[in-house]
């Protein structure tokens, strides 16, 4: 099979940033190659457990903000 | 408040109106991406808490008084406030600040988790913490790419734009971030989560 996209489409590909037509390709060549769909599987999983982690801010910082916010609004009255 | 029926414009509306309500509900959407932005330029997170406050609070300012005019377009303006105040720590300083924290913890310690109610709860921590340092532990490209990608919702374009590197670059760095992250979590025998398996 001749292999039509680079291992960079196939992260655009799992990240939703390829055409239509590089995705129909892509979903075509996974199908029919078994090795090319087990690094899919495995690159996939890896971004999904990705998922798990955020960056958030602490609960005090969020309560400053708000604090901040009503007593504005307070003054404003 | 139902914050998915609301837009951003809607909320910022309701907000100068005087609904206090409504810019909880956009604090709560955006302070992960404000705090993300910030700490990809400050690397500190002690400063970045400091920032994401002085970030929401001119937010604030500027809508109570009157001169908010980004035509319902919140995110970008106030992650454009977030920038710039992080750029401006970082001309002030001059340098980067190290990543170490006073107690000698890694950066990762303040991260926050999604709740997963079919996996043990220890079990669960355990892999988090794990998977917090097999970040940390990546090469600074590979750790910003993964940051810009997954928690600032930036797309390869945009990323291979702000790192001034071509988007085949940006790309390459995040297919070795995976790579790099599958092998540690093999090694440390990290099992991956059947629950979100691909469809």
């Amino acid at each position: 099979m001749i292999q039509t996209f680079t291992q960079l489409d196939l992260i655009r590909f799992i990240y939703n940033e390829t055409t239509n037509e590089q995705h129909r390709n892509i979903e075509l060549a996974l199908l029919c190659n078994n090795e090319l769909m087990e690094e899919y599987k495995s690159l996939k999983l890896t971004v999904n457990s990705l998922h798990k982690v955020s960056y958030t801010p602490s609960n005090s910082t969020i309560e400053n903000i708000l604090n901040y916010s009503k007593s504005s609004n307070l003054s404003s009255v | 408040m139902n914050n998915i029926e609301l837009s951003d414009s809607k909320l910022v509306s309701l907000y100068i109106k005087g609904n206090e309500e409504s810019f909880e509900v956009l604090l709560n959407r955006y302070k992960s991406k404000v705090f993300t932005n910030i700490y990809l330029i400050v690397k500190d997170t002690y400063i970045a808490e400091d920032l994401t406050q002085d970030t929401f609070i001119k937010a604030i300012k500027t809508l109570r008084s009157g001169r908010y005019n980004e035509e319902g377009k919140f995110k970008p303006w106030v992650l454009r406030i977030a920038h710039n105040l992080a750029i401006d720590h970082f001309r002030r300083n001059k340098r980067y600040p190290t990543i170490v924290m006073e107690d000698g913890s890694n950066v990762f310690n303040t991260l926050e988790f999604s709740e997963a109610p079919y996996e043990n709860f220890q079990v669960q921590e355990d892999t988090k913490k794990k998977l917090r340092s097999f970040i940390e532990e990546l090469p600074e490209n590979q750790r910003e790419v993964i940051l810009m990608r997954h928690y600032q919702e930036m797309s390869f374009q945009d990323i291979a734009e702000s790192t001034d590197v071509s988007i085949n670059t940006a790309l390459g760095r995040m297919r070795y971030a995976l790579i790099n992250l599958r092998k540690k979590m093999k090694q440390h025998k990290i099992a991956y989560d059947s629950n979100i398996y691909p469809t």
